[in-house]
Formats: C-alpha cells, sequence, structure tokens
C-alpha cells in the first residue's frame, strides 16, 4: 500500500510538472486542443488516482478542474484567463495536498470550496448544471482513435523506468570503486613490467570500464528539461504579477546534467529570471514608445561543451545601465572614481555580482528579497562554475552561466609539500611555473609574499605554511607555483614542493569534522591507493582575503592580456607519434599536414629526409624499423625560416590546450604534459625541437630554371621541373644562379659561338643511348632528370662560385 | 528478546563496548594519511578497498589525556552516510549483553558521561556502552554544549 501512495505521489509530482508548461501555453493559445487534452487528462488522472486512495478532497478539487475543463472540451465554454488562473490554482492546491501526503501531515481545513467557486463564477451565463457527474464521466469516454493516440504517446514517453535514487548512487559509486582498483592494478602492472598475456585483457577491461563508466554517468544525469518545464508556469506567474508581458523561448532542454547539478542550479536560475522580468524587461507601453514588440522575449538556452554546460539566459529588456551600476558602485566604495574611469563596460557590468550590490529603486516583493546576485555567484562557484553578463543598452542582457557537467568526477593535480600529497582541482590550475626564487622574484612583505609572473605582483601562499607543516629549505629556493584562477578572475599563486601527475580523480566526500577546517572539498585515492585530500581551493583564498575587489580589478588588464595570449597560443595539433605516445604541437607550428609515399623518404644518410614541392626537409619521428604502410602521414612544422617535418601514425584533431600544463623536466623534448580530452599527452617543446632538427633553408625561394624553347619544353618538360619546385624563368629573368636546360645540339652550338650561357646547364639528348663522355641526361629519362634539378637544387652555392 | 552482540574495546585503559551492528569491520591500519589543520582527534584519512576513512582517535574524541598503546587494529563504523576507523588501545572480544544499558550512581565523568549511552553488563564484565555520534561529535561538542548553558 505504502508502495502504491508513493506511486502515486511520484506520478501526480512528474504530472504537475509536465502540466505547467502546458498550461500556460494554453493560456496564450486556447484553442489548442492538444494542450487542453494534456491538462484535462492530469486532472482526470488524479481524480481517478484518488478513488484508491481515500482523499476526499483532492477528488472534489480534480473534480471540479475536470468538469470545467471537459466543458471547454465540448464547447460549452471559452478558456479565458480567469478559466486558466482558476484551474491553476487548483492544481497548485493538489501540489501542496500532495506534499502533505508524502509528509504525512494532514493538510490545513477550508479553502477548497473557495476554489472550487471560482471555476463556477467565471463559467459565467452557461447554467448548466456541470456539478452532475454523468456529464463529467460522459466527457471522460475519449473517442476510441483519440484514447489510442492518447496511449501511443504515453507508451512512447513511458520508455523509461524510475528508479530509487540510492541506487543509482550505489552503482555509481560501485563503478567508481572500479575506476580505482583499475588503476591501483595499473600501477602493479607497471610494476611488474611488460607482460603481454595480461596488457591485452587489461586494456579491453580498461575500455570496457570507461564505456561502463561513461554509461552510469549518464544514469545520474537528468535532462535540464525537468529545470526547463517549470519555467514557463514561473515566468508567466511573475509576468502578470509585474504587469509585463513576457515571452519564454527554451532551448537545449535535451542537454543532460548531473541531477545534483540540475538542484543546485535551480535557484540562481529562478533568481536570474526574476531579475530580468523585474528590473531588465520593460512595462508594455514601454516597450511600444521604444518601438520593441510589446511582448518581451526571455530566452533561455543550455548548449553542452566538453565537460561544461553553458546556460544563456538572455531578455531583450532595457539592458544594464553601466551608469548607474558605477555610481552605485562609487557610492558603496566597491570601487574608487579613479579605478572607475579606467575600467571597461564589461568590467563594471560584472561588479553587479559583488557582495552587496543591487541597484533596485524600489525594492520590489519578485527580485528583492535580500538575496544579490552574489549570492547566486557564491552558489554556482561552489560546484565549480562561474557566471558572466554581458549587455547592450536598450536591447537586453545575457546571463552566461558555465557548469561542470558532473561533480564526482574531476580532473585534478597532485601535488607535493613536507612529504604529504594533495589533489588541486584542474579547473583552477592556470599554469605551473617552476624556477628558482630568485628567478620568480619572491619577495616576503610581512606574513605575505609575493611573486611576479608574467610582469605582474601575484600573491603567493605557501601551501607548507597554509597547512602547518614545516617544508624543506631547498624547496624555499626552488618552489614550484601553481597559479591558480580563482572563478572571480583573482589569480594566486601557490608553493608546493612537487608536482606529481593529472588524472581523473574520483572525489568521496570527507567527514564533517574533517570539513569543518575549510582547507578540504573532499578525499581521492591515487593510482597506489593512497588517500589524499583534495584542497577546496576556492576556500584557502578565501581564508586569506585573497578574494578582495580591489586585486581584481589591479588584476584586471593584465589578466586580459593574459588571456589574449593565451587564447592566440592555446591551440595544438594533437596526434599519436610512432611510438604510440600522445603528442600535441602547437598549431601555429603546423603548416600543413602531408601524406608523403614511403618511396619519397630517404633514410641514407644520418637524418632521413623527405622532399616535399621540391624541398628537401628533414624527417624525425620515425620508428627505427622499416614502415608498414606505403604512404605516412607527416606534420609539416615551420618556425618561419626553419621547416622540418614530423612522422605521425595518426592525426588526431586540432584541440584548445584548455588544462594546465604540467613541466616534464625530465624529457627535454617535451614542453609540458597536459590532459586533452580527458587524456594526457605530451606537448612537443618547439624551441628544442628547432634547435635540435631544424635546418637553415636550404632554399631561400624557389630554384629557377630556364628552358629550352618550343612545344615539347612547355607541354611536357615545364610540369616535371615545376613538380621538381623549380621557377620556370625566361633566359631574361634568369639570376647568375638559375639552372638552364638546354638541348645538347643547341648548347654544342652556343658553346662554339661563344654566346653566353647559364651558369649551370643540363643538357638534353634526344637519344636513350648517351654518347661516350657526354654528361647529357636522356629527355625522356625522367629519374635522371629528376636527379640531376635535385643536385643542382641542394648546391645552389657551388653554382654562384662557379 | 535476540541477545545483543557487543565488541568489547579498551579505550584509554577502560573498557568500553560498541553495538556489534554498528561495527562493519575490522581492519589493520596501515597507512593513515594525516589531515593537517585538522582537530588532533583526526588521526588522519586511510584507504579501506577504494573507500575513504576518517580515523579517530578515540581517546582523544572522549577528551581523556594520557599516553596509551594503541591497536595495530581499527574498527570501522558508519555514521550519517561516513565511514570511520576507530583507534583504541585494543580490540578485545565479541560478546553478548547482559542485560540493558543502565546509569550507575555518580556518572562516569563529564568527558566519559558525553560519550556514554550507560553502563551495560556482558559475558566479559561491566562495559561502558558508546554513544556513536557522541563520541564522533569530538571533544569539542562538549564544549559548546558546556558554553550553551553557561
Amino acid at each position: 500500500m505504502d508502495d502504491l501512495l508513493a506511486e502515486f505521489i511520484a506520478e501526480t509530482r512528474e504530472m504537475l510538472e509536465a502540466t505547467g508548461g502546458e498550461l500556460v501555453a494554453w493560456e496564450a493559445e486556447p484553442a489548442d486542443r492538444a494542450r487542453l487534452d494534456a491538462i484535462f487528462r492530469f486532472v482526470h488522472t488524479v481524480k481517478g488516482n484518488c478513488g484508491f486512495f481515500d482523499f476526499p478532497r483532492l477528488a472534489s478539487l480534480s473534480h471540479a478542474a475536470e468538469d470545467a475543463l471537459a466543458d471547454c472540451r465540448a464547447g460549452r465554454r471559452e478558456a479565458d484567463e480567469a478559466l486558466v488562473t482558476g484551474v491553476l490554482a487548483i492544481i497548485d492546491r493538489i501540489a501542496e495536498m500532495v506534499d502533505a501526503i508524502e509528509a504525512g501531515e494532514t493538510f490545513p481545513e477550508g479553502g477548497d470550496e473557495a476554489l472550487i467557486a471560482g471555476l463556477d463564477v467565471s463559467r459565467g451565463t452557461l447554467g448548466e448544471a456541470t456539478s452532475d457527474p454523468a456529464i463529467g464521466l460522459q466527457n471522460v469516454q475519449l473517442p476510441a482513435n483519440e484514447e489510442a493516440t492518447t496511449f501511443a504517446r504515453r507508451a512512447d514517453a513511458q520508455r523509461t523506468i524510475r528508479l530509487p535514487v540510492e541506487l543509482l548512487d550505489r552503482v555509481m559509486s560501485g563503478v567508481s570503486d572500479m575506476v580505482l582498483a583499475r588503476n591501483d592494478l595499473a600501477h602493479r602492472l607497471r610494476q611488474a613490467g611488460n607482460q603481454p598475456t595480461i596488457d591485452g585483457p587489461f586494456e579491453r577491461l580498461t575500455t570496457i570500464l570507461s564505456d561502463v563508466r561513461d554509461a552510469i554517468t549518464r544514469m545520474r544525469m537528468q535532462r535540464i528539461e525537468t529545470l526547463f518545464g517549470a519555467l514557463p508556469r514561473l515566468v508567466r506567474d511573475l509576468s502578470a504579477e509585474l504587469g509585463k508581458q513576457v515571452m519564454v523561448d527554451l532551448d537545449g532542454g535535451d542537454v543532460e546534467l548531473d541531477r545534483e547539478m540540475i538542484e543546485t542550479i535551480r535557484d540562481p536560475l529562478t533568481h536570474i529570471i526574476r531579475n530580468a522580468i523585474d528590473h531588465g524587461i520593460e512595462k508594455p507601453s514601454a516597450r511600444l514608445a521604444q518601438g520593441k514588440r510589446e511582448i518581451g522575449l526571455l530566452a533561455i538556452a543550455a548548449r553542452q561543451s566538453g565537460n561544461t554546460i553553458s546556460i544563456v539566459l538572455a531578455d531583450d529588456g532595457r539592458g544594464l545601465d553601466e551608469e548607474r551600476i558605477a555610481a552605485k558602485a562609487v557610492a558603496t566604495g566597491l570601487v574608487t572614481a579613479a579605478e572607475r574611469a579606467s575600467m571597461s563596460r564589461d568590467k563594471i557590468l560584472n561588479l553587479i555580482f559583488e557582495p552587496g550590490f543591487s541597484t533596485a529603486e524600489t525594492v520590489s516583493n519578485v527580485s528583492g528579497r535580500g538575496v544579490g546576485l552574489d549570492v547566486v555567484r557564491q552558489n554556482l562557484e561552489k560546484v565549480g562554475g562561474t557566471i558572466k553578463v554581458g549587455s547592450i543598452p536598450g536591447e537586453g542582457t545575457t546571463f552566461t552561466l558555465q557548469i561542470p557537467l558532473t561533480l564526482s568526477i574531476i580532473a585534478g593535480l597532485t601535488v607535493e609539500v613536507a612529504g604529504h600529497r594533495f589533489a588541486i582541482p584542474q579547473s583552477y590550475v592556470e599554469e605551473i611555473v617552476q624556477g628558482s626564487a630568485r628567478a620568480l622574484d619572491l619577495t616576503r612583505l610581512g606574513e605575505t609574499a609575493l611573486v611576479t609572473f608574467r610582469g605582474t605582483r601575484v600573491p603567493c601562499l605557501m601551501l607548507g605554511e597554509v597547512l602547518g607543516l614545516d617544508g624543506s629549505e631547498a624547496a624555499a629556493s626552488e618552489p614550484t607555483l601553481v597559479m591558480l584562477r580563482l572563478a572571480s578572475g583573482d589569480l594566486f599563486a601557490l608553493a608546493v614542493e612537487g608536482i606529481h601527475n593529472h588524472g581523473d580523480l574520483v572525489v568521496k566526500p570527507l567527514a564533517p569534522a574533517v570539513m569543518k577546517s575549510g582547507l578540504y572539498a573532499g578525499s581521492t585515492l591515487l593510482d597506489d591507493g593512497t588517500p589524499v585530500l583534495l584542497l577546496d581551493v576556492a576556500n584557502i583564498a578565501a581564508q586569506h582575503a585573497l578574494v578582495s575587489d580591489t586585486r581584481t580589478r589591479v588584476l584586471g588588464p593584465q589578466a586580459d592580456a593574459a588571456e589574449a595570449a593565451a587564447d592566440s597560443a592555446s591551440r595544438a595539433m594533437l596526434f599519436t607519434d610512432f611510438t604510440g605516445r600522445r603528442c600535441a604541437v602547437r598549431l601555429e607550428l603546423v603548416q600543413r599536414i602531408e601524406t608523403a609515399p614511403v618511396a619519397a623518404i630517404d633514410r641514407s644518410a644520418a637524418r632521413p629526409r623527405v622532399v616535399i614541392d621540391g624541398l628537401i626537409l628533414p624527417l624525425i619521428g620515425l620508428p627505427e624499423g622499416p614502415l608498414a604502410q606505403t604512404r605516412v602521414r607527416l606534420l609539416r612544422l615551420s618556425d618561419g625560416a626553419c621547416e622540418l617535418l614530423y612522422a605521425v601514425r595518426e592525426v588526431e584533431d586540432a584541440v584548445e590546450l584548455t588544462d594546465a600544463l604540467a613541466p616534464v623536466p625530465e624529457d627535454p623534448l617535451a614542453e609540458a604534459m597536459t590532459l586533452i580530452g580527458g587524456s594526457p599527452a605530451t606537448l612537443i617543446d618547439a624551441h628544442e625541437l628547432f634547435a635540435r632538427h631544424g635546418e637553415a633553408p636550404q632554399l631561400a625561394e624557389r630554384p629557377r630554371c630556364t628552358l629550352p624553347d618550343g612545344e615539347w619544353a612547355r607541354a611536357i618538360l615545364a610540369p616535371l621541373v615545376t613538380a621538381a619546385g623549380y621557377d620556370i624563368v625566361t633566359p631574361a629573368e634568369a639570376g647568375p644562379s638559375a639552372i638552364g636546360i638546354l638541348f645538347e645540339d643547341v648548347f654544342e652550338v652556343a658553346e662554339t659561338l661563344g654566346r653566353p650561357l647559364p651558369a649551370r646547364v643540363i643538357r638534353l639528348r634526344d637519344q636513350p643511348e648517351a654518347p661516350a663522355g657526354s654528361e647529357t641526361i636522356y629527355r625522356y629519362d625522367r629519374e635522371g632528370l629528376l636527379a640531376a634539378l635535385a643536385a643542382a637544387a641542394r648546391a645552389p652555392a657551388m653554382g654562384e662560385a662557379a | 528478546m535476540t541477545e545483543k552482540l557487543l565488541v568489547i574495546l579498551q579505550i584509554a585503559g577502560r573498557r568500553c563496548a560498541l553495538s556489534a551492528l554498528d561495527v562493519r569491520s575490522v581492519i589493520e591500519t596501515t597507512a593513515i594519511t594525516p589531515v593537517p589543520r585538522a582537530p588532533a582527534w583526526i588521526a588522519g584519512i586511510t584507504a579501506l578497498r577504494s573507500q575513504a576513512l576518517t580515523v579517530i582517535d578515540c581517546r582523544r574524541a572522549i577528551g581523556v589525556a594520557g599516553d596509551w598503546p594503541t591497536d595495530h587494529r581499527a574498527a570501522v563504523v558508519s555514521e550519517g552516510g561516513h565511514s570511520y576507523a576507530l583507534l583504541v588501545d585494543g580490540i578485545e572480544d565479541i560478546t553478548t549483553a547482559a542485560g540493558e544499558a543502565g546509569q550507575v550512581p555518580g556518572g562516569f565523568g563529564a568527558e566519559w558521561s558525553r560519550v556514554a549511552v550507560g553502563m551495560i553488563e556482558t559475558m566479559a564484565g561491566p562495559a561502558l556502552l558508546i554513544d556513536l555520534p557522541a563520541l564522533l561529535a569530538g571533544p569539542e561538542a562538549a564544549r559548546h554544549e558546556i558554553e550553551a548553558a553557561a
């Protein structure tokens, strides 16, 4: 029986959520039969279900609403606003009663009659006796075909099962445990060395496990629809209350989000919507006066990009008033007038998220509830999210929320201090800097420390001191700095003694007594099964008063410049090299991707070379043994002057380097390790690469060549010479280094007559067989010709000297 | 009535009892990762399979000073969705209760009274039945209570 009751409550809830949006849509379009049917079905189902249980009040409420709606369906009554309001009130009451039933409380008596009467009064002149249950029942009988479509639709929507959330959580934590067990096993296998018989199955296990983990993660996901479903109703109620007309446009309801996350963003989202309707969108008359549509538009869209979801709320209202925000900020002492003058519009607008900021002139009962946007930002930051605002005066305001997909598995970095290890969420890590205290300009000022990072003084926290641990002296002179960027934009350095590794961390909650210290956000297990604590970066910064407004602004311009620099330098080409290593090279270096036949690779010299476009380029990255494939993919890298080719097994994609770069001092050719798409990749150190393998360009420009006259030379010889990398020029343009291709007879004549000849010539003959002592090449001897051209191209200096 | 099973522990030289239903297992404590800046009665965290346990030093959690031997084994308990490993002087036995927990005239002393449900007779002799949530609240809880009362 209890199960049945729980089922009833759950089903009613689900339908309530779904119906909220339908009701508003129906009000806008009373003739919309589908909506009417949906709502009718809801009250009808509630009424029917009440029959199983003893809920006379629920039954009478749903019965009254059903009657009224049945009249509409039968055409006896117009669906007007009064009716919608009445039905909404009844549905609200049903929701309240269901809540009370679930909580096991008795719902306060009275009030039902007024609601039911509200429907009847608005029935107007149609004096039919709707309280007669017979009519209600008659209308319940759906036409057979209609019933069939209804069932079809329901069957479609019902291809889901309801599971207790605890069960999902248990499965999720089981899979997390499996990931940890796998990591442990991987660690032991590495220690044991290569074991082909085990490695294969282990790889498979890894793949399966990651698939399962993905699937389980998705199981915990909920469509953001569940959140969006309630919004049309919210918007309707608010706009009615404020005398405004607002249309809501929802997009991306199928984006999925961890259900905990959905709960976390529910309040912030509601708050922003309240704000938008209250402060953003103008009254209809004001809108008309400005030439806008009198109905305001509130567009809410959710998008998934990688591991984050962005939710954009845009209204087409009056926009944010930069001057008023600035004036308010100056008045409340958030900024000084001088600072205000140097701030960009964007920076000023984003002041609205500062604590204690509210521009509303009159506190309405809608948005002026003493809870400001600062709380919204705080709540989002708690889960690792951010919020930004942009606005065009008179055209509207856009709020952009970025939130991580899930809470329980995050990318993290392990650091060491005084023999202890701690994890830091990757999302905060901006950069890792290593160097001597002198080079970093580490300065102690009283109790605090500052470092110079990209020309800016940045506060520096010693992790050892933060945690009350004694670090070694050596570490203090050679610190490793983890530059951490808080969601508010504040940057600070955390000095640690070493960086261990990156990886996905399965974060487990900590006991409340440990959480109380305010330093830790959770715990996680390393590959070897050692538990480590995850640092609560935001809270540590707050405890040390590093989240001050002044610093944010002082850092502002530099931070922007750094971001701009980071933007331009943050893309890389991802590839797998011939040792199977996943590597990346900065995209600016990559000129293009070449595909060359293996035959074009000359491996006779100490360094393999390839001729591409007539240029002989050094080639690196080849495996030791012979190549299995016939063609090989080459990344053509250039530092502006030198070019070299990097042979790769597979080119993956151009990617953004969003994760932090961890230096790899033991591998000189690696600039850093980073995470791309969740897996580690080695970023190639271009400086070292070109220092080792780059060669001064052998050919600053393409070599020139003059051709003999005649149709044969133009049609047949010219393409061959061009393909070999030569520019074909007329004798007049030919410089001293140009190569002349001449027919043997022409050459002999010219030589005999003492005519000027190009410094270097390639002589062609017509007969396949070479006459004795002749330095000529048969005109159809392709290999000979190309070899001669290549040889001439390789030694231009000799030609000039000659 | 089924007989109530108890796990008998030595905490700070006293015989104490935990309901066997509360004790999920007894583990060998291996590496304990200390938690800097946490209260002294939190010895650190340790891993049980893939789970992280908060290690509680029961002597300090009760607030009794002294230098006691520590068993290499710890009792694993769950409370409020979190798992803890309890460090004690020794884990002695599992036995059955020979009655209900009761008070003794004069009480057990301020620290012990805070964490004790009462005295319970067992097959191994009388023991102090420990109130797990009170124990895990730590000695600060007592101070707060005193402050609140004052």
